[in-house]
């Protein structure tokens, strides 16, 4: 990234070569100002904020230094690991299914028959639903005993021996340790519903990138004896691949900061079997009101975040195609 | 970045189709089928309990059409389809003096919804003209610090919202400290809302201007156009399908979002919709109808929109997430 | 110099925007506050900055009138602009649509009584986060007796104490409701409405042998009625509501055996005989299948369970009476006007009674107190008019309607208590209970009580239910070192 910075400001095609009498044109810095000055405002400043509230503690006379003890106590704490594990098998349960799913049904949308336009317009319904309304909605068909769903799973003949109230039922032991696995029926449901709201997104960004592959290629490779699968597996895969990398990171930066869906659907529970580590941002800070270990998480979460980017733009190669 | 609607298959493609092929169309059509109903359950079951009663909404263990009676488990005529759900998040009341005869007392109807619109078309207008001139200035400028700043925009995404929520709240409560009287909740969330959703929009809105070929506005610079008129006449009538875009996915953005709403909000006359929600799920959730219907009435018109707009929201969406 | 052109047509239409979207607000926000609150804000602006103000206000200015009334802004977990009558705070709802212009009516000129509606589970987050940010806080804020020491401590309200003590009021308050209110320095930071101590609330044909006196006859009866069929009770087991549960049955369990949370210093003291004992107990209960499944669905739905008599019993709080409802008798007998009537109504009926929790052996009946209270923040503009608002619904002629209101229990002076309207079988049931019981403050000096109720609850929830093979004493001192680490 440090060649992006100190990269020639005077390249490509595009300089100013129509007006040679000037050499300093204030133009674009004007055109940037008001966005500049909401994002200081709006975002950089909050991220200084948080880094000073991080090394404080607030005492009823006002906020004290404390050093590093926000992050020694998060760190030391169960609820941290515990989280953190819940993060992880959803963000692996989440990002597997939608791009798996995504790409099945992007494969099929992509043989353009002339229904596919309704497909992918009905396809893409649950995408502009707000996560907080999907998490609602997936709620009201497993409310214990009311639920549409409900009828279905709590019937002791189907799941043995009291039936699965999925909002109720305890987690499975956890075969390693205290590691979150397998997940607790509310954190399947949850990820099922959180897949649910990404697959569109993610099927249309595939489906864009299959697009761009020319048919011709396709077409001579078939008639050179390539079957189906070997079509698959040394062209359309190898080319769509830069995309899936880019789906699965922006699953990813979803999913972790994601926290409306948790909050209408389990709400952390059953138990503590949802708490994911936004979930737990949220209860920190804005429940116990404790924002400077808040603001300790918040960084840590940050941190994660930025790598993903930096991730991202390293694969997908942004630099070069945007300068 | 062609999208699949348009859904012209190539001739040479369709010539190809041998009976093999055209049954793996039909196969592929089912399967197709299958998933886009397996897509929309959820929501049709939520209009389906929306329109249910009461007492059929609370049934151990539930049934799924409110259509049974003592002696058949369904009965087409004995369907007891109800709009109590509705009812009660519009709460008309009698009001022999308003025009419609009745007036809507529902807090979701006559508060939040509108503010809602309010800090909606506020900010996606705000972000749409802040990224339009910004994406201008990085498609068409080559200036110090510009790969630098893109760089910072870009990483700026990344920054959780709840992250910046806690600084958001202290620093709300400490303009309204400094300057009482010009402070304004709204205004304040509208700016909030744009900070959040422009970094985004702007890489958007890069995107398009990128895609309009320069050599159009040199040629009309050179036939004597000022670069107002190339701006207003050239490249405006370009960008505008970008920048409705941008507007469209900012709308549905601030449309969509809660948790900001939630923590900043502090009265009630200013909530949004989605934090009105909560005004349902705070307390007994048993009147599942009165939830759903509430739901639906939130998410409707974004699905209209969408219906009516979706070729935008896919250009944004799919412009957004390959450059950002 | 032309792209000047393009950028002065920019800004200019972003300013053309942004005046567009800005300037219809300060009208909408006028128009929802009354016209006095304005014209009161004239005249202290022009007072204090009158070359700057005069400007701005120039147009309310018609409006004024010669008395310039205060605002009295208070949180409420109810909202008198909710009007649907299934809402689930519809009683409080009601209450405050019905007052809130008598108030104004009586007050004219002096008072405007303004009411933010707040959701009860972020009531008192909010005016800690309000306080310490100093953002706008209200002049009076209904909130429980837990809250009293996290408030105090957090610096978020007023010290009553000369005042209360100066009131004609003071000499009959209920001393067990005042002392809920009193920090553990002896300071009054709030003003008791309603006492509201937690009962069990009973489907006596359920118990024909009579409700269990001590906790072992509790899973005896329990065993008896899963063979009928049915459960011994259900309750607010849930970890939903930021471990609000914890306030509720689980601690009159806890306070049934002997135990406590607070250890008098401000931190946590969970692993101890009395609570492993309550624990334990609760455990059996669940495990053995005595407890509705529903008992840990969140929502309030443990409730669902005692409106159709699925289950025998319900531990919660006394103003729990006015949510349950409509309800169906185990006789199938149905009290169904949908509102807090029914259990009225099934209370002077004979169906519904009243009961203390069941103690251990050689305990005394647990209960959890509890008091609707009136606190004043820090930073209120009006304190004299929050006063007076006190007095107000402490006076005769206005306390019934609150008790029965939002107050949701029992009165808290010693006249108004000898009314005819609080002589019905309700309330002799609900005095009996609490004069059997002893009654226990939850928090009395932890100040992060949001932080504790849900340590407390994650614990408690995976021992009782996802986890019955965990020790009890590990496990809570687990919560508890992990709390403590976070008490300053």
């Amino acid at each position: 990234m440090t060649q992006l910075a100190t990269a020639p400001p005077s390249g490509g095609r595009h300089t100013k070569r129509t007006k040679p009498h000037r050499r300093f044109d204030p133009l674009p810095f004007l055109l940037l100002l008001p966005t500049i000055l909401v994002l200081l405002a709006i975002q950089v400043y909050p991220m200084f904020y948080t880094l000073v509230l991080s090394v404080q503690e607030r005492e009823p006379s006002g906020w004290q230094f404390v050093g590093l003890k926000n992050f020694e106590i998060l760190l030391d704490s169960r609820q941290l690991g515990e989280s953190a594990g819940h993060t992880l098998i959803f963000l692996i349960g989440y990002a597997t299914l939608t791009l798996t799913l995504g790409f099945i049904i992007a494969l099929l949308l992509n043989r353009k028959s002339s229904l596919s336009g309704v497909y992918i317009t009905l396809l893409f319904i649950p995408w502009i639903l707000a996560d907080i309304i999907a998490g609602v909605v997936f709620r009201l068909l497993v409310l214990p005993d009311y639920g549409l769903f409900s009828g279905v799973l709590q019937n002791p003949a189907l799941f043995p021996p009291r039936g699965l109230s999925i909002l109720t039922a305890d987690a499975p032991r956890p075969w390693i340790g205290e590691f979150p696995f397998p997940p607790s029926p509310a954190m399947v449901y949850l990820i099922l519903a959180a897949t649910w709201r990404a697959l569109p997104f993610i099927t249309l960004l595939l489906l864009a990138a299959l697009q761009t592959i020319s048919n011709e290629l396709i077409e001579s490779s078939r008639i050179d004896g390539a079957n189906r699968w070997q079509i698959a597996r040394h062209i359309i895969i190898p080319l769509i691949l830069p995309t899936m990398v880019v789906a699965l990171f922006s699953l990813t930066l979803g999913g972790i900061n994601g926290v409306g869906m948790v909050f209408s659907l389990t709400g952390g529970g059953p138990g503590t079997s949802t708490h994911v580590l936004s979930y737990l941002l949220y209860s920190i800070g804005w429940v116990s009101l404790d924002f400077g270990r808040a603001a300790a998480l918040a960084l840590i979460l940050a941190a994660i975040n930025l790598t993903l980017i930096a991730g991202t733009l390293r694969i997908t190669r942004v630099q070069q195609r945007s300068i | 970045m062609q999208v699949a609607t348009e859904s012209q298959a190539p001739a040479d493609l369709r010539a190809l189709l041998t009976t093999r092929g055209q049954r793996e169309g039909l196969l592929a059509n089912l399967a197709l089928l299958v998933i886009t109903l397996f897509a929309l359950l959820p929501i049709a079951t939520t209009v389906l309990i929306s329109f249910k009663r009461e007492e059929d909404v609370t049934r151990k263990p539930p049934v799924v059409f409110p259509c049974d009676t003592p002696t058949s488990k369904f009965d087409l005529t004995a369907c007891r389809w109800s709009i109590e759900g509705y009812e009660r998040v519009v709460l008309p009341m009698p009001s022999p003096g308003s025009l419609l005869g009745f007036e809507i007392k529902g807090r979701m109807l006559n508060t939040y919804l509108p503010n809602t619109i309010l800090y909606a078309i506020s900010t996606a207008l705000i972000v749409m003209v802040l990224a339009g001139m910004s994406g201008y200035a990085f498609s068409r400028y080559r200036f110090p610090g510009r790969d630098a700043m893109m760089i910072a925009i870009l990483a700026i995404t990344g920054v959780p919202l709840l992250t910046n929520l806690l600084a958001l709240y202290q620093m709300g409560a400490s303009i309204r400290h400094l300057a009482e009287g010009l402070y304004n909740d709204r205004v304040y969330i509208i700016i909030v809302y744009t900070g959040f959703f422009l970094p985004l929009s702007v890489w958007i809105a890069k995107g398009f201007f990128d895609a309009i070929p320069r050599e159009l506005e040199e040629a009309a610079l050179i036939d004597g156009c000022g670069p107002l008129g190339t701006l207003t006449r050239i490249v405006m009538p370009l960008v505008v399908p970008g920048l409705t875009a941008i507007f469209l996915l900012s709308f549905v953005s601030v449309w969509n979002e809660f948790i900001a709403g939630y923590l900043l909000i502090t009265k009630n006359d200013l909530k949004p919709a989605m934090f009105g929600m909560y005004d349902f799920l705070g307390q007994n959730i048993i009147n599942a109808q009165a939830v759903a219907a509430a739901c639906i009435v939130i998410a409707l018109p974004m699905i209209v929109v969408f219906l009516f707009a979706r070729q935008s929201f896919f250009r944004a969406m799919v412009e957004g997430a390959i450059k950002g | 110099m032309k792209p000047r052109f393009a950028l002065i047509a920019l800004l200019a239409i972003i300013v053309l925007l942004l005046g567009a979207c800005a300037q219809p607000t300060p009208q909408v926000i006028e128009k929802v506050v009354t016209q006095v609150v304005t014209q009161e804000k004239v005249v202290e602006k022009v007072v204090e900055k009158p070359v700057e103000k005069v400007v701005e206000k120039t147009v309310v200015v018609q409006a004024a009138t010669p008395v310039p009334a205060k605002k009295i802004v208070s949180w409420f977990q109810y909202d008198q602009n909710n009007v649907d009558p299934k809402a689930d705070e519809r009683v409080g709802n009601e209450y405050l649509r019905k007052t809130i212009p008598i108030f104004n009516k009586e007050f004219e000129g002096k008072y405007v009584w303004e009411n933010q509606f707040t959701p009860w589970d972020r009531l008192a987050a909010k005016l800690v986060a309000a306080v310490q940010a100093k953002a706008e806080v209200p002049d009076l804020i209904e909130a429980g007796g837990t809250e009293v020491n996290n408030f105090y401590k957090n610096g978020a309200v007023q010290d009553l104490t000369e005042w209360a003590k100066a009131q004609k009021w003071y000499a009959e308050m209920d001393p067990s409701a005042l002392k809920i209110c009193t920090t553990p320095d002896g300071k009054i930071v709030c003003i008791p409405m309603a006492n509201r101590p937690s009962q069990v609330f009973v489907w006596k044909d359920l118990y024909p042998n009579g409700f269990p006196k001590t906790t072992d006859d509790w899973l005896k009866e329990g065993e008896r009625l899963k063979q009928a069929g049915k459960y011994a009770m259900t309750f607010f087991g849930s970890t939903a509501f930021n471990g609000d549960g914890a306030n509720r049955a689980v601690f009159q369990a806890i306070v049934s055996f002997g135990g406590g949370y607070d250890d008098g210093n401000g931190k946590l003291k969970l692993n101890t005989p009395e609570n492993v004992a309550a624990v334990a107990w609760l455990r059996e209960m669940v495990q053995r299948g005595y407890v509705t499944e529903i008992s840990f669905a969140g929502g309030f739905q443990e409730e669902e369970a005692f409106k159709d008599a699925s289950a025998g019993a319900i531990p919660t709080g006394l103003f729990g009476y006015r949510y349950i409802n409509p309800l169906v008798a185990p006789s199938g007998k149905k009290y169904e006007k949908k509102n807090e009537q029914d259990m009225l109504d099934a209370i002077a009926a004979g169906d519904v009674i009243l009961q203390p929790f069941p103690a251990a052996p050689g305990k005394k009946h647990g209960c959890g107190t509890g008091v609707a209270a009136l606190f004043i923040p820090t930073g209120a503009k009006n304190p004299e008019g929050a006063k007076e608002f006190i007095n107000w619904t402490l006076s005769p002629a206005h306390n019934p309607a609150y008790v029965k209101g939002p107050g949701g229990g029992l009165p808290v002076l010693k006249s108004i208590a000898a009314l005819p309207d609080f002589q019905t079988p309700f309330y002799q049931q609900a005095y009996q209970v609490a004069s059997a019981s002893e009654c226990k403050v939850a928090w009395p000096t932890v100040v992060n009580v949001t932080g504790a109720k849900m340590a407390v609850m994650n614990a408690v929830y995976k021992l009782i239910k996802t986890d019955p093979k965990a020790d009890i004493a590990t496990e809570l001192q687990k919560a508890e070192d992990e709390f403590n680490k976070t008490v300053k």
